[in-house]
């Protein structure tokens, strides 16, 4: 079956690494830059994601997020280049149009946090099994339910989707149209929907009583079988983190200060 | 083990008008293989739930008389609390899929995750669990991508490994191929090998006529008769109630060769070939 989780198994470091600690990971990926302020700090934590997402080889699944949010990115260099206010030293013309370089250094600002964010998530999601980070969450007091909805989202969806053509499949072989033009299509939603929304709610019903009858509301503290493995390893990479937050608030305060 | 007593049990579903059970009574000893059969909308599913509990703590509801399990009035206990004495399988195997493991092996540890079992005992269970029902070699399969025999028999091996006394089959082979009914039945067999009670719904006839040590039959929420297969197959009324008996009882009743000790038309393969030897052919 086709999962939508982006977390494969590749049997590398960061696979093998405490769900914790790439959580970790991400928040200070995204704090330490934001919190010494510098451009080349950002370029660093750029530069050890992208070395990171290298070695767990999910480097390449990383293309697809960044080209969607390069687009983006694309036009916020072209229009902060043209059109900020107080640009003044044109670097690049291009018949009518003008760059200027306080326009495109800001929009690389904006450029390199979110490139940034982006890979620091992806870091997290591309390496870690979601029941496991849910896991690590529950274990630390948030609600089990909640936890499984998250979970089973990336079963049921997939599984929906699964319901939709094959109940697209029978409609078709009834002679419905199903493609051509936005009219044709907007026709066929609504007897394509419907089915997969009714045998979705008793499916849930029926699922709500599986669950029910094992044992999903004990009031018991619940166990895991899945260990939860934290390594000395994932001991020092926490401390190290934390450490490299709390220099940058310290390196923030000294700069308010000083 | 625990006996089951059900005492003039009544219920109605919320937002209905009709009794879907109706003073209903009996009791079953531990370890009996019990078959439920009547047609649709008997009340059969109404009562394995009402085993349960969910019936009347899930679904709320009219409710009157009682079901004792043991010591327990199922009405007064939780369901989480009586999951561990009374499992329930149903039909459609892909729905009792949490959805939320990856592996055949994770999705059984589920419901032992929310009883807080330790891991030792944990993997202790999944391992026999997976061994009874023969699908240790699926362990470490998406739950989604077994075959519908094999899902329905990790569903049973789910419930197994809670350790219940006794096991309600609802309807389990209704959505299986020949083959999958097949796997499924023998599992089922062999759980009650093991003295594990089993109340299995069932429209194959043939398969509840075999294995059951008893018959109930429900009619609208009545139940009209609760005794051997032999017994049960062999009345007059059984197609007034919706009910077709076995291919064997049905020869046996068309060539009118009936068991020369009981009386009784015969329901099994076995029965059938002894009433029927020495009939000139």
């Amino acid at each position: 079956m086709k999962s939508i989780s982006l977390y494969e198994e590749k049997n590398s470091t960061l696979n093998h690494l405490d769900s914790g600690c790439k959580m970790l990971y991400m928040v200070a990926a995204i704090l330490v830059p934001a919190l010494i302020g510098n451009k080349w700090a950002n370029v660093a934590v750029i530069i050890l994601s992208v070395f990171l997402l290298a070695i767990s080889k999910v480097l390449r699944k990383t293309v697809p997020v960044l080209s969607v949010s390069g687009i983006v990115i694309l036009t916020i260099v072209i229009i902060q280049g043209m059109f900020r206010a107080g640009n003044t030293t044109v670097v690049l013309q291009l018949g009518p149009a003008a760059f200027y370089k306080e326009g495109l250094l800001y929009s690389l600002g904006i450029a390199l946090n979110v490139f940034n964010i982006l890979l620091a998530i992806c870091v997290l999601i591309f390496t870690t099994k979601p029941s496991d980070m849910v896991e690590n969450f529950i274990e630390k007091g948030f609600s089990p339910r909640l936890g499984y909805v998250f979970i089973s989202i990336f079963q049921i969806i997939p599984q929906m989707m699964e319901t939709m053509n094959t109940i697209t499949d029978a409609q078709r072989s009834r002679g419905m149209e199903t493609e051509g033009s936005l009219l044709v299509r907007i026709k066929a939603f609504l007897p394509l929907i419907s089915p997969v929304v009714m045998s979705s709610l008793v499916d849930t019903k029926e699922r709500a009583i599986a669950l029910e009858v094992r044992g999903f509301n004990a009031k018991t503290k619940k166990t895991f079988l899945n260990e939860r493995k934290v390594t000395t390893t994932d001991k020092i990479i926490n401390l190290l983190l934390i450490a490299a937050v709390l220099a940058s608030v310290a390196w923030r305060v000294k700069l308010w200060l000083g | 083990m625990a006996r089951i007593e059900v005492n003039h049990l009544k219920y109605r579903y919320p937002h209905t008008e009709n009794l879907a059970l109706d003073g209903v009574s009996f009791q079953i000893e531990p370890g009996e293989f019990i078959g439920i059969i009547g047609k649709n909308g008997s009340g059969k599913s109404t009562l394995c739930q009402a085993f349960t509990g969910l019936i009347p703590n899930f679904y709320r509801g009219a409710y009157g008389g009682n079901v004792k399990i043991g010591e327990i009035n199922v009405r007064d206990v939780e369901v989480d609390e009586l999951c561990q004495k009374v499992g329930i399988v149903f039909q459609n195997p892909f729905n009792q899929i949490t959805g939320s493991k990856l592996t055949v092996y994770d999705e059984i540890a589920f419901g032992l995750e929310n009883l807080g079992l330790s891991r030792k005992e944990m993997i202790r269970r999944i391992d026999d669990a997976l061994e009874q029902l023969d699908i240790t070699r699926f362990r470490d399969r998406n739950p989604f991508d077994l075959s519908g025999g094999q899902m329905q028999r990790m569903a049973i091996a789910s419930i197994i490994a809670m350790n219940p006394e006794i096991i309600i089959l609802d309807e389990p082979t209704s959505q299986l191929d020949p083959q999958g009914s097949e796997e499924v039945f023998k599992a089922v067999q062999r759980l009650s090998q093991k003295g594990i009670t089993i109340i299995m719904v069932e429209h194959k006839m043939e398969k509840i006529a075999a294995y059951s040590d008893r018959v109930m039959l429900l009619d609208e929420g009545k139940m009209i008769d609760f005794d051997t297969p032999q017994k049960i197959f062999s009345r007059d009324d059984l197609l007034e109630h919706g009910v077709l008996p076995p291919a064997f009882t049905r020869i046996g009743r068309g060539l009118d060769r009936k068991n020369a000790a009981t009386g009784e038309y015969p329901v099994t393969l076995k029965e059938a070939k002894e009433a029927l030897e020495g009939m000139a052919v």
